[in-house]
């Protein structure tokens, strides 16, 4: 590598956005995250499930583009492991998991978690998925919005699973007034276009 | 962080902890990451799942005149003892079932 491509990487790498998904255990990341990058490359990241914490490493994904106006932008997806304040293996066994499988599975997420946590320091841009049928005000989302507000790191809340017909978005706009809120379901692709207009304005 | 450990020392004991007032982000934060390295999955009689964590707060207005929430009282139990919280903007109600080891 010369010394000119050298200086050229050095300030790509500067302008390198990470984009965070963050929340709840099956609050929709991981489709979310799916949705994005098959928008963006028409491939999935990762493999969704109704079991919670199927997700318990983090799952990156380089050279995301969103288009939006004839504009582009790029970004890293880190679609991380659902935050809980509680584990519990025998929740596993209802999906029909034995009783190893489901232990195992509780002290992957039990790592996962830290693993997200710890990934607050790399990323710079962040978006809270919140599953619009569940009552917002969780001690997950306001410890993870407190680090998002200390670090400085701008982030956008998304209201999921919109499709639901359970589902109260106003809730979620009524919880959070001083930060952005986006109503979506990424599973349908509803109001996806409207996030992509929001990222552009935080995240660009 | 030895608020912390004491928090979860308590908590795994069965004990309901109620603070005046609340947690600060970074120690919210070493709750969750500590509480995930003390849950206990091997131990099927008395194994430690994790914590349930609520807070009464209430509105406070800043010197610009903003209103910001402030925590007034925090309730961090264990997640297998706490059974139903009801949350209100003045009002924490919680049932939990205590000593149900010893009955």
């Amino acid at each position: 590598m010369g010394f000119f491509d050298f200086i050229r990487n050095l300030f790509k790498n500067k302008q390198k956005v990470s984009i965070g998904l963050y929340g709840h255990p099956n609050s929709g990341k991981t489709t979310l995250a799916n949705t994005i990058a098959s928008d963006s490359f028409g491939k999935n990241i990762g493999l969704p499930s109704n079991v919670p914490h199927e997700t318990r490493k983090v799952l990156k994904q380089e050279k995301v583009v969103i288009k939006e106006n004839g504009k582009e932008l790029s970004f890293d997806i880190i679609d991380t492991p659902g935050i809980a304040t509680k584990v519990d293996y025998k929740n596993f066994l209802e999906y029909g998991l034995e009783v190893d499988e489901a232990k195992d599975r509780a002290k992957e997420a039990t790592k996962g978690i830290i693993e997200a946590i710890k990934w607050l320091e790399d990323v710079n841009g962040v978006l809270l998925v919140v599953d619009a049928i569940d009552d917002p005000l969780t001690q997950t989302n306001i410890t993870i919005i407190g680090n998002l507000e200390a670090r400085n790191i701008p982030f956008i809340v998304v209201a999921n699973k919109i499709d639901d017909p359970k589902a109260n978005a106003d809730k979620i706009v009524s919880v959070f007034p001083q930060h952005t809120v986006v109503p979506i379901s990424a599973l349908k692709k509803d109001n996806i276009e409207e996030l992509y207009k929001e990222m552009f304005k935080k995240f660009n | 962080m030895e608020k912390i450990y004491k928090i979860i020392g308590l908590v795994k004991e069965g004990n309901l902890v109620v603070m005046e007032g609340g947690l600060s982000t970074a120690e919210q934060t070493e709750l969750i990451e500590t509480t995930m390295r003390e849950i206990d999955v091997e131990d099927d009689v008395e194994n430690f799942i994790g914590i349930d964590i609520n807070t009464l707060d209430k509105d406070s207005s800043s010197f610009f005149g903003f209103l910001k929430k402030k925590t007034v009282i925090t309730v961090i139990g264990p997640a297998d003892v706490v059974k139903t919280v009801e949350k209100q903007s003045n009002f924490l109600s919680m049932v939990a079932e205590i000593n149900k080891n010893e009955s």
